[in-house]
């Protein structure tokens, strides 16, 4: 029996068993499966050590500090069991930023879905100058976070700001863009600004949906409407929870209320206007501006755990109207 | 079997070889670093600095490898690093701190290096040629002034000064400030009104600003101004429920109501006074001399430019105190002590120093250094006739060694601007501000033990 032979699954009869038989003093051969264990892990090997070392290690040693007042520097931190989470139940500043973040995502993850597929349904039309109106809209994805911050910051300041410029010329008076109640506002715009991002995926998803069902659509006398609703959209579904589960989690995540903080301190996070004091600028105030390494590292496993949950509700809810186009062989 | 002489290494011995040389290396270089040199000329070793970019240029980085033999690799000074650095057990040799309320905060946790010894043995930093200013480094394990030197400050201002611009003042007809006697602090509110221009709903001229180097800094300042002291003796606790306290409260947030400049509601774009003055777009900016390095160095502002006496309280004391200090200070972990020592006495007592002392960026901190202050033209002499005179009230306003600065700023943050903003009154403000930086200090004392 020659190598190719060996059965690759685990099952052997004994007389395979006795074909591979090594002689004395010969390397023993090693079957299929256990070379293919071998290279996977030996393949996978970076990204595991990798995964373990940049985020079991870090979460298990924040999971530790969660439990402590360790605040970096001090030499007199203690162990206080479960003190920071109960007093992080009872902050108002958690509940009120908790809050905020999830009306944000409520809000962001759906407008920002809509507007990038909206660009994705427009380009991927076979229009002149296609690509190049792709490579534009998807342009302002690609500026980094810190820069589109300070652009908006800019833009927006009510005494030198381009948006007042604009609004003043017209005979209106200025508005103060980044206090409440407009800094809401501008942050959301600041979200959609990067759609690009939702468009490309959105767009392979398009791609993939087959011509043919389209066609036979149009034959059978359905509108454009109605061959979007039920043909273009049960088969993008996948795309879209990919889109809405990612979109919520950096929703969450968001660090761009920050980049839009009125000064350039760490401490100026506090100064934000309330309606884009976001859990996570809570977790930065609180870790950064306080030194509170302890009550923050409690805070972001509060918000880990959260981002389970509602994942998997996600999940839960989808699970009915999410249709995956997979050959039910290659599934096996 | 014994080796003997020419007999080739075995692994073995090579290792135990090894081992022996490293150990011997080691001792040898922790008695180094026991030593403490008076000046020493650096012998090719690297230092680690964290600092600012503005610190310490490119070029300056060269000079100082050919100055004093010591090779510098700049980090950027960012707390969150240091920390970890320092947790690390592998911390800079010298780190950029704000001697104002960094010294007293690194020094009662008991990681700075005390110079008291590097300054006794040093012909470049002599303690008798030493500013004033420079106590600010010193901390005896409960007050800030006094005990050990941590660090030293590169260049000073009386930060609570102001520069106010000529031509804004004629524009808006508002008679000049006297230039040796303070104006009181609600007349100066009352200049920065009149000096304010809007235009539909835009601040096309702050009439002046009035922040500080850090907030809790300048609250302190203008506490000690009213006549009253922010902390409570032992520094465990704020109070700005007592009459002067209230009534430096009182005032800063009056300044934000008035919107007459940059505050945490009206958020300069810039993030510092410079470019809007520059720009003749603010009146009056209580930066301190050092601004005059940005002014001097514009040939059009520099003569409509001038520097004006901290304001008072009616009633208060005058006090003229340094906010910032800003220096560098050594880790008592430090690898490379003498040579960072050397790059120490170098960037505060020689080239650097006396570039930074001609060039207008803030009093020089030694006091040999001040004839190098500039007073070519008509307009800086002035200033410095106003800033002679003001070096007569200069005070230190201890702060607490319980919080960073940026803590109880964040905290003042979180709840100043409803007061601003009308929403909540002083009193209740400084109620919250007690209940929230207690909490933090209480913290910290617990901390330091």
């Amino acid at each position: 029996m020659t190598v190719d032979q060996i059965p690759v699954t685990g099952r052997t009869d004994p007389a395979a068993r006795a074909d591979r038989a090594t002689p004395a003093g010969r390397r023993p051969r090693i079957s299929m499966t256990a070379r293919r264990h071998r290279a996977f892990y030996l393949f996978t090997a970076p990204w595991i050590i990798g995964f373990l070392l940049l985020t079991i290690v870090p979460m298990a040693y924040a999971l530790w500090l969660s439990f402590t007042t360790y605040d970096g520097i001090s030499p007199h931190w203690r162990y206080v069991g479960l003190g920071n989470y109960t007093e992080l139940f009872s902050d108002p500043q958690t509940w009120n930023s908790l809050g905020r973040t999830g009306l944000f995502a409520v809000t962001s993850v759906p407008l920002s879905i809509v507007a990038g597929l909206g660009l994705a349904v427009l380009v991927n039309r076979p229009v002149k100058a296609r690509g190049l109106f792709r490579t534009l809209l998807y342009l302002p994805a690609v500026v980094p976070p810190v820069g589109v911050g300070l652009t908006f910051k800019a833009l927006f300041d009510q005494n030198s700001g381009a948006a007042n410029g604009v609004i003043t010329l017209f005979g209106f008076d200025a508005l103060g863009w980044l206090a409440d109640p407009y800094a809401r506002y501008v942050l959301l715009m600041s979200v959609l600004w990067a759609a690009g991002n939702v468009m490309i995926i959105s767009l392979a998803g398009l791609q993939d949906v087959p011509r043919e069902l389209h066609e036979a659509a149009r034959i059978d006398g359905a509108s454009a409407w109605r061959t979007f609703r039920s043909i273009t959209v049960p088969l993008l579904s996948p795309v879209l929870l990919f889109q809405t589960v990612t979109g919520v989690i950096a929703s969450v995540q968001t660090i761009m209320p920050l980049l839009l903080s009125p000064d350039g301190t760490t401490a100026g996070v506090t100064a934000l206007p309330q309606s884009n004091y976001l859990y996570m600028m809570h977790v930065f105030s609180q870790y950064f501006a306080l030194g509170r390494y302890g009550y923050a590292s409690a805070l972001l496993w509060v918000l880990f755990v959260l981002i389970l949950i509602v994942t998997g509700l996600i999940f839960k809810f989808t699970s009915g109207v999410v249709f995956y186009n997979v050959d039910p062989e290659a599934k096996k | 079997m014994h080796p003997h002489a020419g007999a080739s290494l075995s692994r073995r011995r090579f290792l135990t070889l090894s081992a022996a040389g490293a150990a011997v290396g080691t001792a040898a270089l922790s008695g180094c670093a026991m030593r403490v040199s008076g000046g020493v000329s650096g012998g090719g070793e690297t230092v680690t600095l964290m600092v600012k970019p503005d610190d310490i240029s490119p070029e300056l980085v060269r000079q100082a490898q050919k100055d004093t033999g010591v090779k510098i690799v700049t980090v950027r000074h960012d707390i969150t690093k240091l920390i970890g650095m320092m947790t690390n057990g592998a911390p800079p040799d010298l780190v950029r701190g704000v001697g104002a309320t960094d010294a007293p905060y690194f020094a009662a946790r008991d990681v700075m290096e005390d110079l008291d010894p590097y300054f006794a043995g040093s012909s470049v930093l002599r303690v008798d040629d030493l500013d004033p200013v420079n106590d600010l480094w010193r901390f005896d394990g409960r007050t800030q002034g006094k005990g050990p030197r941590y660090g030293m400050a590169k260049d000073f201002s009386q930060d609570s000064m102001y520069w106010y611009n000529t031509a804004l003042f004629d524009e808006a007809g508002v008679d000049y400030p006297p230039e040796t006697e303070p104006v009181t602090f609600e007349e100066w509110l009352e200049n920065a009104k009149r000096l304010t221009r809007r235009k539909s709903g835009q601040t096309t001229v702050f009439g002046g600003s009035y922040n500080g180097v850090l907030t809790p800094n300048l609250l302190a300042s203008l506490t000690a101004a009213a006549g009253g002291s922010l902390f409570s003796d032992d520094f465990s606790r704020v109070d700005f429920t007592t009459p002067e306290a209230r009534k430096a409260l009182n005032w800063y947030i009056e300044y934000g109501r008035a919107k007459v400049g940059p505050s945490i509601i009206q958020p300069d774009p810039n993030t510092w006074d410079g470019p809007t003055f520059q720009a003749n777009r603010m009146a009056m900016s209580n930066s301190g001399y050092w601004l005059g390095g940005l002014i001097n160095a514009d040939k059009k502002l520099a003569p409509l430019a001038r520097l004006a006496p901290a304001p008072l309280f009616e009633g208060g004391r005058r006090v003229s105190p340094c906010q910032a200090g800003t220096g560098l200070w050594m880790p008592k972990k430090a690898k490379n002590k003498d040579a960072a020592w050397r790059v120490f006495e170098w960037f505060f007592g020689e080239g650097p120093a006396k570039a930074r002392a001609s060039s207008g960026w803030g009093i020089p901190t030694l006091k040999s250094l001040r004839p190098l202050m500039p007073a070519q033209e008509d307009y800086q002499k002035r200033v410095l006739k106003v800033q002679n005179a003001e070096l007569k009230h200069f005070s230190v306003i201890a702060y607490t060694p319980y919080a960073t600065a940026d803590s109880l700023y964040a905290l003042f943050n979180q709840e100043a601007p409803a007061a601003m903003n009308g929403r909540m009154s002083v009193d209740t403000l400084a109620g919250r501000l007690n209940s929230a930086m207690n909490e933090q200090l209480k913290r910290g004392k617990e901390q330091v033990g």
